[in-house]
């Protein structure tokens, strides 16, 4: 009995606490970001260093900064699988001290502990300078910039990337620079440095070549018909492979957005996307066939199509059922990637994957496209580097990430490790050694990765066909808008659980959409989806219209 | 005669004079017999996976007779290594020291709220309570924790934070109201004993079944404590068993959820990551040495109940 006390009152306590929490911590954070709305890193609790920070301004015609005081710059990267950065460390901070005077301690922030324990060490003042963030984890690039986590870093009082890093502007290409910027604490600025990687969005269905071969059909026979013309097929497929193979190997959420053209909306529930914004196929620069409006996105008569066929293809067998679990759906995806059980499957591309792939599968595998690669908001921010207000020294930090970002020593070093010990350089190609297992940070999520030299099998002029690729990628009308769902938060909880319910198995097939699409609707519409819709097109027109004056 | 027949009648089906009538035995046996299923089966559902191929697991799911069994998932883990030896370390020194200290604290804190003639009892007994019932939320807590006290990356931050649970000090001290008499340490105080002599020599002798209960619930606290380490421990040489198996689950769910955004890097990343049965096989490890802890504590735990009601 005592033990059911405790722990009834223990999990008492605990939402308590937790609830408790979530609401006090936007409280401080509005707090203070509408304090210092002019003001830098005043927020920190020691505030010694401010006067360094005022006093800079006046020295602009002075062409270098000062860096005659040693400082430690703590910086939180996300996905990293580092065990030993000892040797990687002692050689990256001899060449800064010498560089910056600065000193580099680095926090190996995981997939697994990066959302809970940066927000709670933002939240919580630590004395991080340099923070990862980007348009999915939790310390999300917007909200926080809101909350006045970031340092604005074009300030019109200390513009920083004009002082420490005009160079790396000049580099960026124009979809990242103006992707970042965003309307914060501080006013309407960049609030983060954007990582150059593979900054483009494009969905391709991924052949499996040889088994397409196999029954007389060519990669061209995909490019000349759509998701609504693939039935005969997998038809064909499936009666020679026989019943126990699913020819179409779909993730659920990503196949609509695929044939329907429809975007994240960046912002959205993480948890499952219920807006939706429509892309022109042919050219994303242009608007879509909606024009530049927010829709539900399971109102559309393209959705109805897509779920019907779905269906279709569902019940002919082409479809495997556990596709509709959301907690298998994954596993089972990668591993019949790599038997290379499917015909037709659904993936997000990045330049050389099909390369990648074919390794990784033993077996051929082709890309073939569905809409030309754009730039939306999600992807130009999907990795990047935020000075915290808690930083005592934000200059140097904006040294740091200019330096970073433009200097292929420092990156290699930081990203590959060091040379002949964690790689070694083949036909201008980096091969990476066993011990590189000790060291492996997220490459995409450290920066300018354009400054490594390429991996093995990505060819020595790998760099010029991806700032191609990257370069030629065009911004969607509505790029830089993130939805501000707080003020219909409440709606947007209870959506969330209704659309987890229905739309993964509508999206499969594994339900039918005659009887079901009409009930998640009509269970939408009484959760407020059309508040959380409108609320989403009058910030967006708000955007608009401050982007275009 | 009547009375020796029924005797006679027991004895010759074994059974005892205060038995109660077969077919409610039977009926009490059975409901027990579920009740003791339901708390196994999972567990051993958990050592099933962790036996069961990943291909068994990917063809037919979960299930209790697997189409094909293998040890990789612990063959895996013996080859994660230092890791796992270290947290296992790690683990054990924690929750030995930690319930060591917290029992010896909440054990001196509820006596004194037990002894009536102390003067500042009320007082003390409403700062415990309140704290019980109103927390000062998990940003404060983490700031003054971590910036103030200075709680991080060290094997402080995994003892201290947890102490002192104040619910412990209310079951200590209700314990030692009902199970130690005043007159005991009057008697003692004129037998000319101090107060540390009384407390250690009379008290806690006779205390141990409500010391050994809080000394459980704490042991199980710092054993299963994953959250501390979430905030104050960035260093992966002070990671505790659970810990490790949270990030293992967490890292899994964060790739299947980001997926998308993380790009075609991430399908190579969830292939690398441990399959279910690993996890499995994790479980079975983190639960074992607590569950054999959990005998030795019981047998104080049982006794305590008994004096308990014979006490009234």
């Amino acid at each position: 009995m005592k033990k059911v006390i405790s722990i009834f009152l223990s999990l008492l306590m605990l939402t308590m606490i937790f609830t408790g929490c979530g609401k006090k911590i936007d409280n401080d954070s509005n707090d203070t970001g509408g304090d210092n709305s002019n003001v830098n890193a005043t927020d920190a609790p020691d505030a010694t260093d401010a006067p360094d920070a005022t006093d800079v301004p006046a020295d602009t015609a002075e062409p270098t900064p000062d860096i005659s005081k040693a400082v430690t710059l703590k910086w939180y990267l996300e996905g990293s699988n580092v065990t030993d950065d000892s040797e990687v460390l002692a050689k990256a901070n001899e060449y800064l001290k010498e560089k910056l005077n600065v000193t580099l301690e680095p926090i190996w922030g995981t997939w697994g502990d990066f959302d809970a324990n940066s927000v709670l060490a933002i939240n919580g003042g630590d004395d991080v300078d340099i923070y990862f963030t980007c348009s999915w984890t939790a310390n999300e690039y917007n909200a926080f910039a809101r909350n006045g986590a970031w340092v604005r870093l074009d300030d019109p009082e200390n513009n920083m990337i004009e002082k420490y890093a005009p160079d790396l502007w000049a580099l960026l290409p124009d979809v990242l620079t103006q992707g970042a910027m965003i309307e914060g604490s501080s006013g309407y600025g960049v609030y983060a440095v954007p990582g150059y990687k593979d900054i483009a969005q494009q969905n391709c269905w991924d052949i499996n070549v040889p088994l397409l071969t196999k029954y007389g059909y060519t990669v061209d026979d995909i490019k000349n018909t759509d998701y609504y013309g693939f039935g005969e097929i997998l038809q064909k497929v499936k009666e020679g492979e026989g019943e126990d193979f699913f020819p179409l190997l779909v993730e659920g959420a990503v196949l609509e957005r695929m044939v329907n053209n429809s975007i994240i909306v960046t912002g959205d529930s993480a948890a499952c996307n219920i807006l939706s914004y429509y892309i022109n196929p042919v050219d994303t620069a242009a608007e879509g066939a909606y024009g530049n409006k927010i829709l539900n996105k399971f109102e559309t008569p393209e959705y109805k199509k897509f779920v019907e066929k779905t269906r279709e293809y569902y019940l002919a067998g082409f479809i495997d059922p556990g596709m509709g679990s959301a907690n298998q759906a994954n596993d089972l995806r990668s591993a019949k990637q790599l038997s290379g059980e499917y015909l037709i499957g659904t993936q997000s591309y990045a330049l050389g994957y099909e390369k990648q792939a074919s390794k990784e599968r033993g077996f051929e595998v082709a890309m073939v496209p569905c809409t030309p690669a754009f730039v939306d908001t999600t992807s130009s921010q999907g990795a990047m580097m935020a000075v915290s207000t808690a930083s005592k020294n934000p200059d140097r930090a904006m040294m740091f990430l200019n330096l970073l970002n433009t200097d292929p020593y420092l990156m290699t070093l930081l990203d590959y490790g060091v040379e002949g010990v964690h790689y070694n350089i083949v036909n201008g190609e980096a091969v990476f050694t066993d011990t590189r297992a000790n060291y492996i940070p997220w490459t995409n999520g450290m920066g300018n990765i354009t400054l490594l030299p390429p991996q093995e099998g990505q060819g020595a002029d790998f760099w010029d066909g991806f700032k191609a690729y990257y370069g030629s990628a065009k911004e969607i009308p509505i790029l830089g808008w993130a939805f501000n769902f707080k003020s219909v938060e409440n709606e947007m909880g209870a959506l969330t659980n209704v659309a987890a319910e229905y739309a993964l198995s509508l999206s499969v097939g594994t339900i039918d959409p005659t009887e079901k699409l009409p009930e998640f609707l009509q269970r939408l519409k009484d959760n407020g989806i059309d508040k959380v819709v409108e609320e989403a097109n009058n910030q967006l027109k708000a955007f608009l219209d401050a982007k275009g004056e | 005669m009547d009375k020796n027949k029924v005797m006679s009648m027991n004895r010759r089906i074994g059974r005892r004079l205060n038995s109660i009538s077969l077919p409610s035995e039977i009926l009490i046996n059975i409901v027990l017999a579920l009740f003791c299923l339901m708390c196994i089966i999972p567990f051993i559902f958990v050592i099933i996976i962790s036996f069961t191929s990943s291909e068994s697991i990917r063809q037919i799911g979960f299930s209790f007779t697997p189409v094909q069994w293998s040890m990789d998932a612990y063959n895996f883990i013996l080859k994660l290594g230092d890791q796992l030896w270290r947290s296992y370390y790690n683990s054990i020194l924690i929750t030995v020291i930690g319930t060591v200290i917290s029992v010896l604290i909440t054990i001196l804190y509820a006596y004194a709220l037990f002894r009536k003639d102390f003067k500042l009892r009320g007082f003390f007994m409403f700062f415990c309570f309140f704290t019980m019932l109103f927390g000062g939320g998990l940003a404060p807590t983490y700031y003054v924790c971590k910036l103030m006290l200075g709680l991080s990356d060290n094997y402080a931050a995994l003892v201290v934070p947890m102490l002192l649970n104040p619910f412990n000090v209310i079951i200590m001290r209700t314990f030692f109201q009902t199970s130690v008499p005043t007159e005991l340490i009057e008697a003692s105080a004129i037998d000319g004993g101090g107060e540390y002599y009384t407390f250690f020599k009379i008290i806690v002798p006779i205390s141990k079944p409500g010391i050994a209960t809080i000394a459980l619930l704490n042991s199980i606290a710092y054993w299963n404590e994953w959250f501390i380490p979430l905030l104050y421990v960035r260093d992966a040489k002070f990671f505790p068993l659970q810990y490790l198996l949270y990030r293992m689950q967490s890292q899994a769910d964060f790739l299947a959820k980001n997926a998308s955004m993380i790009g075609p890097e991430a399908s190579k990343m969830i292939a690398n990551l441990p399959e279910h049965s690993l996890r499995m096989a994790l479980v079975v490890l983190v639960v074992l040495p607590i569950a054999c802890a959990y005998p030795f504590f019981q047998r104080y735990i049982i006794s305590g109940l008994t004096i308990g009601s014979v006490k009234g």
